[in-house]
């Protein structure tokens, strides 16, 4: 052995160890982050999550926090596997090596290891996200929608991501080197990192900060619009999560530096709690990292059973096993052919009943946007001629439910969901009722008796029979509606009867039906005035690239969740729930999964860094007589400690956070009985986590018994 | 071959400025061993690594073999310390990952000069040091006598100017002392050398030729052996630092 390169050879071998640690951290993060990111950018997933919609932004805000978490896991295997080599380094310098034939090596070593793995985790990604993907489809749920395709074009992302890597390890290389005092760099493996002492009440003002910035993030965008009447720009709202954060990291510290155990635990926890006290910043960052990860793989995997939950309590809501209305100009099955159909497929209908319904316009408030020097502002516009919305005749109402409702004349009564809540954008306090082809007027207050609550009919107004006859005399067969409904016996064994109907009404409805359900004639009128254009109309959709309701199509979650005629038929809505959220559902799955893992990864390597940096500690406190059982409770502490703390901490701020969303989402705020449910399911889901959790916890636990030499105790 | 006149060395510690050498001056004959003692925070250690080139100094002059020091690049300072110094520290600073040999080598590899003479070099020391049987062994197979042996050994693989040695016993037993210092003599006596010594054994400081006593940051008494006994010389060692205790 004669050269340099050789004496570097002969170490590297040695030190294989290190070398593969760091490899596998940047191999590891950027084979999420490019998985995370192929599955983002899929064409699959696009066209199913609407452009601005929230999932998009879910999806969007958990990957920038696993980004975060990701870079800063890079950063501290980076750190770590060079305060390991600093004393090689610091030999080198000290023995005459000048800084440019270190920093050479050192760079070529850092290179070739980021180099390789970060190509190697980009390589694998997509074939990761696609093998995930397929193990859903084979185990879980594989419908039309679900074949994946990717974007070559995510590979961009996944490359930002890797140049991170690799000039973040070589910068932290380089600066290592540039040190000028090589006594430093000779003893930086043995410099402790100190925490500067962190006042008590540092524990309580983060956790204060925490729901004070978890608050103000909520609620500033709905303080910007409707107090401000201001659209703030994207992100800025983020800015106002900044004091969580802050929060945050005094919370973890307070909790690393001084404990919460009080003073009678001072001095049982003194060696754990000091060992964790001397690897401070590093062990806070890593928390935070695994707070926050543990934060967004939640909000992923909440998205699941508050969905589900919600659904399937609202298709339980119904009041009739089926369902179905149309406009009155198509030629959709009557009575007759519905029987007959039941006959075919062996089902029996108990009851049925029709109505008619009518569109007809109301008045409301219209927001018109203002482009200004501080961006889009809106002022409020009252227009007498709002929106169309769906009238009953009492009559009617009452054919279908049942009931002998009587509403005065000149009222409008409006019905709620069955909890009472009164789904977004509908008014129940109108004033005005419009026949938008006669133009004639009903002014309306709004009805005096009890709340109307009936699900199947949510969202419509009824009206006193004499007003309604009234009011929509002279509307055309556009204008009108046919509504049926009927239950039949053994409601759950009629999946075929429910699909053929269905599979009829969408055969005969007509192209000039094939819309979404947002679509509203008196808005496109206002619209087409106003702009020339409605943004709903088939050739304005395909014209931006969005995707338009097809009845080709009516299988997808497109169709199923946003044709304005979809029939509500309880078996088909509950047996095919899964297929028609599918990609919805197997997203965040993914997202969770993705998460999930960087927070296994990220607290088993933090313990095992702590093992190797503090085998010493454990020598000297064997040689000062300390029994197994203590050592055994100090490593424990600590490794409780790098999961337990985090893992909490991050899964009580996003319970709370979605508690507070369902809170406020609704008009009036409060929790309704569907979400109640979800959040009650959401337990279940951070239970069945919260195990799987505790196992790696376990394994990490023997793993750094195991390599401290320390007796495992049960 | 070694001078060192008015040097002055500070550290800013917050907003607290601590001067640690106050104009410390002294000189090193060629062939001559001589140690530096001194009480805790002295200025021992920043004394040597000064002269390490591992600190800059704030001023005063250092002058190697003619070479001022101060004036040198980067690079030539790196040069100063692969060819004109070698170094021995108390914590040995061997590789774990190289063998006793290759750590012996590693100034010559570094420098780039390893042949067969260098070799040859190599394998005489670890005869001389004692160290030939444990040559392919690693650091962590050998004892701490060993490896300040082998230290000693790579310090003279360049044959430098002047070794360094930071409190090369400080880690050892006194047997072991012992030997490290015997390896100091002969490579005095048998190649020459010249030793420049921070210790606090007054016992492997007897064996110099001279003993600078360094107090607050100047230098407080020179103490020469001439033809004393060691033993009588670590007597008047102790006494002087008695004398220092009680002022």
């Amino acid at each position: 052995m004669r050269s340099f390169y050789e004496v570097c050879a002969v170490l590297r071998r040695r030190n294989a160890k290190q070398y593969a640690l760091l490899a596998g951290c940047c191999f590891f993060s950027v084979l999420l982050i490019t998985a995370y990111v192929c599955m983002m950018r899929s064409p699959t997933v696009l066209s199913v999550l609407p452009e601005g919609g929230d999932s998009r932004k879910q999806v969007m805000m958990i990957f920038v926090l696993a980004v975060i978490g990701c870079a800063v896991f890079t950063t501290y295997a980076a750190g770590l596997f060079l305060r390991q080599r600093s004393r090689e380094l610091g030999i080198f310098m000290a023995l005459g090596a000048s800084r440019a034939q270190v920093r050479g090596v050192l760079q070529r070593e850092l290179a070739g290891v980021s180099v390789i793995s970060c190509v190697l985790g980009a390589a694998l990604g997509m074939p990761l996200a696609w093998a995930l993907w397929s193990l859903f489809r084979t185990f879980l749920v594989d419908t039309q929608e679900m074949a994946l395709r990717f974007d070559y074009r995510a590979y961009i992302l996944s490359a930002i991501f890797s140049l991170f890597v690799i000039l973040t390890t070589l910068s932290l290389g380089a600066r290592s080197v540039r040190r000028t005092n090589i006594i430093d760099i000779v003893h930086e493996q043995h410099r402790s990192e100190p925490v500067r002492e962190v006042p008590r009440r540092w524990g309580a003002i983060g956790i204060v900060l925490v729901l004070v910035g978890v608050f103000l993030g909520y609620m500033s965008s709905n303080f910007f619009i409707l107090v401000l009447h201001w659209y703030p720009p994207e992100g800025l709202s983020a800015v106002f999560y900044a004091p969580a954060l802050v929060g945050l990291y005094m919370l973890l510290l307070h909790t690393v530096v001084n404990g919460w155990g009080g003073r009678r635990r001072k001095y049982r926890d003194l060696i754990s709690t000091s060992m964790m006290k001397f690897q401070g910043r590093q062990t806070v960052r890593n928390m935070l990292v695994i707070t926050v990860l543990v934060a967004g793989a939640y909000f992923g995997s909440f998205y699941i059973p508050m969905i589900g939950t919600g659904a399937m309590m609202r298709y339980d809501a119904r009041e009739y096993d089926y369902l179905y209305f149309h406009r009155a100009d198509q030629d959709i099955p009557g009575e007759d052919e519905v029987r007959a159909l039941a006959r075919e497929y062996g089902v029996e209908i108990t009851s049925f009943a029709e109505a008619s319904t009518a569109l007809l316009a109301v008045d409301g408030t219209h927001t018109v946007e203002v482009d200004g020097p501080m961006g889009v502002t809106w002022y409020p516009e009252y227009i007498e001629v709002f929106t169309a919305e769906r009238f009953l005749s009492e009559s009617d109402f009452n054919a279908l439910t049942g009931q002998a409702l009587d509403v005065p004349a000149g009222q409008a009564a409006a019905v709620l969901d069955s909890d009472g809540s009164t789904g977004y954008g509908f008014d129940t306090g109108i004033s005005i009722v419009t026949n938008y082809l006669t133009g004639e007027r009903l002014d309306v207050t709004p009805y005096q008796g009890a709340a109307l609550r009936y699900q199947s009919l949510a969202q419509h107004y009824v009206l006193d029979d004499a007003d309604f006859e009234l009011i929509t005399r002279g509307l055309t067969d556009e204008w009108r509606e046919h509504k049926v409904v009927f239950n039949v016996e053994n409601d759950e064994q009629t999946y075929d009867f429910a699909k053929a109907l269905f599979n009829e009404i969408v055969d005969r409805s007509g192209p000039e039906v094939e819309v979404y359900d947002s679509w509203d004639p008196v808005i496109r009128d206002r619209n087409l005035a106003e702009d020339g254009y409605y943004f709903l109309d088939r050739e304005s959709l395909e014209e931006a690239g969005e995707v338009t309701i097809d009845y080709t199509q009516r299988d997808s979650s497109n169709f199923r969740l946003s044709w304005k005629y979809m029939p509500q038929f309880r078996v088909l809505d509950k047996a095919d729930f899964v297929k028609t959220t599918a990609v919805y559902l197997m997203l965040f799955v993914f997202v969770a999964i993705v998460c999930f893992s960087a927070v296994m990864v990220i607290a088993y390597t933090r313990c095992m860094t702590i093992a190797l940096t503090n085998r010493q500690v454990y020598e000297d406190l064997r040689r000062l007589g300390a029994p197994g059982k203590y050592l055994y409770r100090s490593v424990r502490g600590q490794v409780k400690r790098v999961f337990f703390v985090p893992i909490f901490t991050g899964t009580l701020i996003i319970y709370v956070f979605y508690l507070m969303i369902m809170y406020f989402n609704g008009s009036p705020a409060g929790i309704t009985g569907d979400e109640a449910a979800g959040l009650l399911a959401s337990i279940g889901v951070i239970a069945g986590v919260s195990a799987l959790l505790y196992g790696i916890y376990r394994l990490t636990l023997g793993k750094v018994c195991s390599s401290l030499s320390v007796k495992r105790r049960t | 071959m070694l001078k060192v006149e008015n040097l002055h060395k500070s550290y800013q510690v917050g907003k607290n400025t601590y001067e640690v050498l106050k104009g410390v001056s002294l000189n090193v004959e060629q062939g001559e061993f001589v140690a530096v003692m001194g009480p805790s925070g002295s200025g021992k250690t920043t004394l040597l690594n000064c002269i390490s080139c591992y600190i800059p100094a704030d001023s005063g002059s250092i002058r190697l073999g003619g070479t001022e020091l101060a004036r040198l690049g980067e690079d030539e300072l790196a040069e100063v310390r692969n060819r004109k110094l070698g170094f021995v520290f108390q914590d040995f600073l061997l590789l774990d990952g190289l063998t006793v040999e290759q750590n012996i080598l590693l100034p010559a590899i570094i420098g780039g000069s390893v042949s067969a003479d260098v070799e040859n070099r190599a394998s005489q020391l670890c005869e001389v040091f004692g160290i030939a049987a444990i040559k392919g062994k690693y650091p962590a197979e050998i004892s701490g006598g060993e490896k300040q042996r082998t230290a000693v050994a790579r310090a003279l693989i360049n044959n430098p100017l002047v070794i360094l040695a930071d409190e090369p016993t400080g880690n050892l037993d006194s047997k072991s002392s012992r030997a490290v210092i015997g390896t100091f003599e002969q490579a005095k006596s048998g190649l020459g050398s010249t030793i420049f010594m921070v210790t606090h054994d007054s016992f492997a400081a007897s064996f110099c030729d001279r003993v600078i006593i360094l107090r607050d940051g100047v230098v407080w008494r020179t103490l020469e052996k001439r033809d004393a006994e060691r033993t009588a010389f670590q007597d008047a060692l102790l006494a002087s630092i008695s004398e220092m205790g009680r002022q």
